[in-house]
């Protein structure tokens, strides 16, 4: 039976994200990435603007290495997967990968700002937008 | 497994003393809190104060009808097409909204390139189209900036602002990076990293590639400024105030400004009959 965990991320915050919505009584974990918070040497009031955010969510707030923690709250639920939303970032890619090695991650999309599947050519904004704005409205 | 950290809180400022407890560190690099709430409530409540045509008009002014919706964006506390989709609900027309559905479209666009190129997006897109190489810019940010002790009214004001607020209007991001890179000679990337630490929509890719199209290692041509334009669009709050107005280092035609910041950049062609080159580099 399919019992997963929500992992939420600094690119999905919104209450009424998919995630939720597939999965309403799914627990959901949040990891402060303390390496990140170093890396990036971020100031107070950019930790304190996300912590508000995740105090409107049903999320535990925990953190460390986002890896072994998510796997550990995973471990803690006995869940057999893990789903979060989809993200650029590198950072997040490789957290995937290494969740990925114990758990199956479904990654699942917000709704798209660009109703287009093909190829668009982004060497310059002018270029990706004469294809977006066929589309986007 | 560490322990659950705490989620009630009787007030902002009990959460902010939770903060500084638990990251004193950050707490330490800068410990200043920003007027701006996080969360969906907050987030729904400016997208209601949205109005796209007035946007369309004002936007690159200070006190235009800019929309603050970018640390909620960055977060996804909203999502681009919901935004898309209230926006023109609002208008009558469909071409009063299209200026504000375009700049969604750049966070869009950034957001497909940091996909395409990771890590990739803290180095050069291209080399500097200023006459300099890379290596004749600073890897650090000058003292004076960042303590805001330029003497230079506008670029002290912007420095304290970002650091107190978590926010600047694109337009002071413009001027500040334009300033740092062209006539401080120091490189985008130490710039770029300085506005993460404390923009409140503080994202790598929209950081990292507005910093380059500045510097124009991704753009044909350098952004640059000068006095008339900060001037006007700012509605001359900073340079009433400045004891250098007149003499300062951002006095002059752009012309002129051109020819003493980049010395040694190949020279636009002005053959033609248009005088477009004459014009400012335009906010994006």
């Amino acid at each position: 039976m399919n019992n997963p965990i929500i992992w939420l991320h600094g690119d999905c915050l919104n209450p009424e994200s998919p995630v939720f919505k597939a999965y309403p009584n799914a627990p959901a974990i949040w990891v402060w990435d303390d390496a990140l918070i170093d890396e990036w040497q971020l100031s107070l009031k950019r930790i304190l603007f996300i912590y508000e955010c995740l105090l409107e969510l049903p999320v535990i707030i925990r953190r460390g290495d986002v890896a072994t923690e998510v796997m550990a709250f995973a471990q803690e639920f006995s869940a057999n997967q893990i789903v979060t939303m989809e993200s650029p970032s590198p950072r997040f890619q490789d957290i995937c990968i290494t969740i990925g090695r114990s758990l199956p991650v479904e990654i699942l999309s917000p709704e798209p700002f660009v109703r287009y599947d093909g190829y668009i050519d982004l060497k310059r904004f002018s270029r990706y937008w004469r294809v977006a704005e066929k589309y986007v409205f | 497994m560490t322990q659950d950290m705490k989620r009630e809180f009787a007030s902002r400022e009990e959460l902010i003393t939770y903060l500084r407890q638990q990251f004193p560190e950050a707490a330490t690099r800068d410990s200043h809190v920003s007027p701006t709430l996080g969360g969906r409530k907050a987030a729904e409540t400016a997208l209601q104060k949205v109005d796209p045509s007035k946007y369309s008009s004002t936007r690159n002014f200070l006190n235009g009808a800019v929309t603050r919706l970018s640390p909620y964006l960055r977060y996804g506390v909203l999502s681009l097409a919901e935004v898309r989709d209230l926006v023109l609900a609002k208008v009558r027309h469909q071409e009063d909204a299209v200026k504000l559905v375009n700049e969604l479209g750049w966070r869009d666009y950034w957001q497909r390139l940091y996909a395409e190129l990771g890590e990739g997006i803290w180095q050069d897109r291209e080399p500097y189209k200023t006459g300099y190489t890379a290596s004749s810019y600073s890897e650090t940010m000058p003292e004076d900036i960042v303590e805001g002790t330029t003497g230079l009214v506008c670029i002290d004001s912007f420095s304290h602002q970002l650091q107190e607020t978590g926010y600047l209007h694109n337009h002071q991001r413009m001027w500040m990076a334009a300033y740092l890179v062209h006539w401080r000679k120091v490189g985008w990337q130490a710039g770029a990293r300085w506005f993460l630490a404390h923009l409140l929509d503080g994202d790598p890719a929209s950081n990292n590639l507005s910093w380059q199209w500045v510097a124009s290692t991704f753009s044909h041509k350098a952004y640059f400024f000068n006095r008339e334009n900060l001037e006007r669009y700012t509605k001359g709050v900073y340079c009433g105030d400045c004891p250098l107005y007149g003499q300062c280092d951002f006095e002059g035609s752009y012309e002129y400004l051109e020819g003493k910041l980049f010395p040694g950049a190949e020279k636009v062609d002005r053959s033609g009959g248009s005088k477009s080159w004459n014009r400012p580099k335009k906010p994006r």
